[in-house]
C-alpha cells in the first residue's frame, strides 16, 4: 500500500514536472511579448465619422497587437483643440473592445476582433451643438505600469448621416408589407376577402336596436388618443357604421369628445354617415361635442351625463387610460348596454368587468374592417396577418436556429440571426 | 395671512373631494359644483399651458424676437385647423390635417414596425442565445413564452375561421392573455389604491383641529342635506302620487 502511494506521488511529480517544461519551452506569444518586448506606441491609428447615426460620435480603430494583454490599458484622449486641452474619454484593458463590441449589424459593420474599435460619444463632453460638424482629435496612449506610449495625433470632423443602413431589416421588412398591401388591394376588389366573425360587433346591433326601443340615446366616447393614433382611427371607422345604423333607426346618438381635432374627423364621418343612410335631415351638429383635454374632467364630465341620461347604450372605442373604468363603471350601473375596444392592454381588464363585449387590441382594428367591408380597410387587415404570420414563423424558426446554435457553439451563426431580428 | 389661505386650502381640497366622493351616493348638486368646477379649472390650466408653454417659447418669441420667419410655416399650419369654424373658408384646414396625418403616419409606421415585429421576434427568441448557459427551468421558461407569443398571435389571426386544431391553439392563447389580464388589473388596482389612500391621508389632516374640523363638518352637513332632502323628495313624491290617485 505504502509502495504504491510512493509511486503514484512519483508519477504525478514527473507529471508536474514534464507540464511545467511544456509551458516554459511553449510559452504564449503575448505572454512572451509583454516580458520581453518594451510597450511601444499604438501604430496606424484612425478615426472616422461613426456611421449611420446622428452625428456626434466619433469611431477609432486600430489594430490588435500580440501586446495586448490584461495588464496594458488604453486610454483614449480627445480634445477639440489642435494643441492641448486633451480629456480622457475612455480607458479600458487592451484585451477588449474589438469590432464584434460595436453594436451594428453583420451588413452593416465588419464585426472583426482583429481591430480595437472604440466609439467617442462627443456630446458628453462638448455638447450637442458643438460635436457635430467641428473638428476633433484623438490620441491613445498604452499604458503598462509606468510605462505609457502615445500614439500620433489624428482628426475627424461628425456628421449626421442620412441613411441607417443598419435599419436595412425594417425597411425590407416595410417594402414586403407595402407589396402585401397593393396586392391585396386588388384582390379585394377583385374577389372580396374572408374576415372570420367578431363576437363583439353583432352586439352593436342589439345595442342600438334596444336604444331605438327605449327612446334613450347611445353614447360613443373616442377615448383620449390622437388622430394620428391607430385606435382613435379605427374608432372613427366604427363610428361611421354606428352613426349610419343609428340614422337608419332613426335613434339618438352623443359623441363627448377629449380631443377637438378627433371631434372635427368624427363630425364628417357622423354627417357621411347620415348622408350615406338617406337621412341628411336627422343630422345635428351637436352630435360630436367637446367636453375637456383634461383627463379626469373629461372623466367627471361624461360620468354626469351618462348618469343624469341614463343611456340605453355606451360605446368605448379607442385609446383609453385611467379613465377607463371611471367611465365604464358608471355606464354599467346606469344599466347601458356596453361595447368597449381599446389597443392598451392594461386597460382592458377593466372594460372586461364593466362592459358587455369588449373588443382585444387588434380586434378594435379588425372591427372597421369587418363592419364596412371597405376593400382597402379589409386589405390592411390582411396585411396586419400577413404580419402576424411573419412573426409567427420567424419566432418557431428563431428559437430552432438560435437555441441549435448556441448549444453547438455557432457564435456567428447565432449572432446573423439575432441581428436580423434586432429593432432600433 | 398664510395660515389663513391654508386653512382655506384644507376647506377647499376636504370638500371638493367630499363632493366628488358623495357621487358614490347618488348624483347631488354637491358633485355636480365640484364636476363643473373640475371642468373649468381644468381648461383653464390647459389654456395657460398652451400660451405660456407653446404659444410663447414656441411662436412668440421665435417669430417676434429672433424674427426666425421658419415658424411661419408650422404656425400657418396650425392655425389652418381653426379654418373649421368658418364654412366658407373651412377647406383651408384640409391643409393642416393633411400635414398632421401624414406626420404622425410617417413617425408611426417605422416605429410600430420596429417595436411590434422585430423587436417581438427578437426578444422573444434572444434568451435562447445563451442556450449552453441556461437552467432547465430557463430555458423552458423561454420556450413557454415563445409558446404564449405563437398561441396569442393566433387568436388574432382573423384570415382563417376559428375551428378545429386553429381553434384549441387560439384558446390556448386567450389563457395567456387572461393570465396577463389578470396580472395587470391587480397592479393597476393597487396603484388606484394608493391614490385613494392618498384622498384619505389629506381628509384625516384636515380633520385635526388645526384646520377646524374640516372633514368632519363637510361630511356631517352633506349627511344632512342628504337626510333634509329625502324627507322632503318623499314628502313631494307622496303630493304627487296623491294628486295622481285624486
Amino acid at each position: 500500500m505504502n509502495v504504491m502511494t510512493k509511486n503514484k506521488l512519483g508519477f504525478a511529480l514527473v507529471l508536474l514536472f514534464a507540464a511545467a517544461n511544456t509551458f516554459a519551452a511553449k510559452p504564449g506569444p503575448a505572454a512572451k511579448k509583454a516580458t520581453a518586448d518594451p510597450l511601444l506606441p499604438v501604430a496606424g491609428l484612425t478615426v472616422i465619422d461613426m456611421p449611420y447615426d446622428v452625428g456626434g460620435t466619433a469611431l477609432l480603430k486600430w489594430d490588435v497587437r500580440p501586446s495586448d494583454t490584461p495588464d496594458v490599458t488604453y486610454q483614449v484622449y480627445v480634445s477639440s483643440l489642435e494643441t492641448g486641452g486633451w480629456i480622457k474619454a475612455e480607458e479600458f484593458p487592451a484585451d477588449t473592445r474589438t469590432g464584434k463590441d460595436i453594436d451594428l449589424p453583420f451588413w452593416a459593420w465588419d464585426t472583426s476582433i482583429k481591430e480595437h474599435a472604440v466609439k467617442v460619444e462627443l456630446n458628453n463632453y462638448y455638447g450637442e451643438a458643438q460635436s457635430t460638424g467641428s473638428p476633433f482629435h484623438f490620441k491613445v496612449t498604452a499604458v503598462k505600469g509606468k510605462n505609457t506610449a502615445e500614439s500620433e495625433v489624428v482628426s475627424v470632423v461628425t456628421l449626421s448621416n442620412w441613411f441607417r443602413l443598419d435599419r436595412m431589416n425594417n425597411l425590407v421588412l416595410l417594402l414586403i408589407l407595402i407589396i402585401a398591401f397593393f396586392w391585396a388591394v386588388s384582390h379585394a376588389k377583385r374577389k372580396g376577402l374572408f374576415i372570420r366573425r367578431i363576437a363583439g360587433l353583432d352586439a352593436i346591433d342589439e345595442a342600438i336596436g334596444r336604444a331605438t326601443e327605449m327612446g334613450k340615446p347611445i353614447y360613443y366616447m373616442t377615448g383620449i388618443g390622437s388622430m394620428s393614433q391607430i385606435s382613435t382611427i379605427a374608432s372613427a371607422f366604427i363610428l361611421g357604421e354606428v352613426s349610419k345604423k343609428v340614422a337608419q333607426y332613426d335613434s339618438q346618438i352623443k359623441v363627448p369628445h377629449y380631443d377637438p381635432i378627433v371631434m372635427t374627423v368624427c363630425k364628417e364621418v357622423v354627417k357621411q354617415s347620415y348622408m350615406e343612410a338617406g337621412r341628411p335631415d336627422s343630422y345635428r351638429d351637436d352630435i360630436n361635442f367637446f367636453v375637456s383635454q383634461d383627463q379626469f374632467s373629461y372623466a367627471a364630465s361624461v360620468d354626469g351625463m351618462i348618469s343624469r341620461e341614463k343611456p340605453a347604450a355606451c360605446f368605448f372605442m379607442g385609446y383609453f387610460m385611467a379613465e377607463s373604468l371611471l367611465l365604464a363603471e358608471v355606464g354599467a350601473t346606469s344599466g347601458a348596454i356596453q361595447i368597449a375596444g381599446t389597443d392598451v392592454e392594461h386597460q382592458l381588464p377593466f372594460f372586461f368587468t364593466a362592459c358587455d363585449y369588449t373588443l382585444m387590441g387588434e380586434e378594435l382594428y379588425a372591427a372597421g374592417a369587418y363592419l364596412s367591408k371597405e376593400p382597402m380597410l379589409m386589405s390592411a387587415l390582411k396585411v396586419q396577418d400577413l404580419g402576424k404570420l411573419i412573426v409567427m414563423v420567424s419566432v418557431l424558426f428563431g428559437i430552432i436556429f438560435v437555441g441549435v446554435g448556441a448549444w453547438r457553439h455557432w457564435d456567428p451563426f447565432v449572432q446573423v440571426i439575432l441581428n436580423m431580428f434586432k429593432a432600433y | 395671512m398664510s395660515e389663513t389661505w391654508m386653512i382655506a386650502g384644507a376647506w377647499i381640497a376636504a370638500g371638493l373631494t367630499i363632493f366628488l366622493f358623495s357621487f358614490l351616493y347618488k348624483d347631488n348638486p354637491f358633485f355636480k359644483i365640484a364636476e363643473h368646477l373640475y371642468l373649468g379649472a381644468g381648461m383653464g390650466w390647459w389654456f395657460q399651458v398652451y400660451v405660456y408653454n407653446i404659444l410663447g417659447p414656441k411662436v412668440w418669441t421665435p417669430l417676434v424676437v429672433n424674427h426666425d420667419w421658419m415658424v411661419l410655416i408650422p404656425a400657418v399650419l396650425g392655425i389652418s385647423l381653426v379654418t373649421q369654424f368658418i364654412p366658407k373658408i373651412s377647406w383651408i384646414s384640409r391643409y393642416g390635417f393633411t400635414f398632421l396625418m401624414g406626420y404622425g403616419s410617417g413617425l408611426a409606421i417605422p416605429a410600430s414596425l420596429s417595436t411590434d415585429f422585430i423587436n417581438q421576434i427578437g426578444g422573444t427568441i434572444k434568451p435562447l442565445s445563451m442556450m449552453a448557459s441556461m437552467t432547465p427551468f430557463a430555458i423552458f421558461n423561454s420556450l413557454l413564452i415563445a409558446f404564449g407569443v405563437v398561441c396569442v398571435l393566433f387568436y388574432f389571426f382573423f384570415s382563417v375561421e376559428h375551428k378545429g386544431h386553429v381553434k384549441t391553439v387560439s384558446n390556448i392563447g386567450i389563457y395567456f392573455l387572461m393570465i396577463y389580464f389578470g396580472a395587470a388589473f391587480g397592479n393597476t388596482v393597487m396603484a388606484r389604491f394608493s391614490l385613494l389612500y392618498g384622498r384619505f391621508d389629506d381628509l384625516y389632516t384636515f380633520s385635526d383641529k388645526h384646520y377646524f374640523y374640516a372633514s368632519q363638518l363637510i361630511m356631517l352637513a352633506m349627511v344632512v342635506y342628504f337626510l333634509v332632502h329625502n324627507f322632503m323628495g318623499k314628502d313631494k313624491k307622496e303630493v304627487t302620487e296623491d294628486e295622481a290617485a285624486g
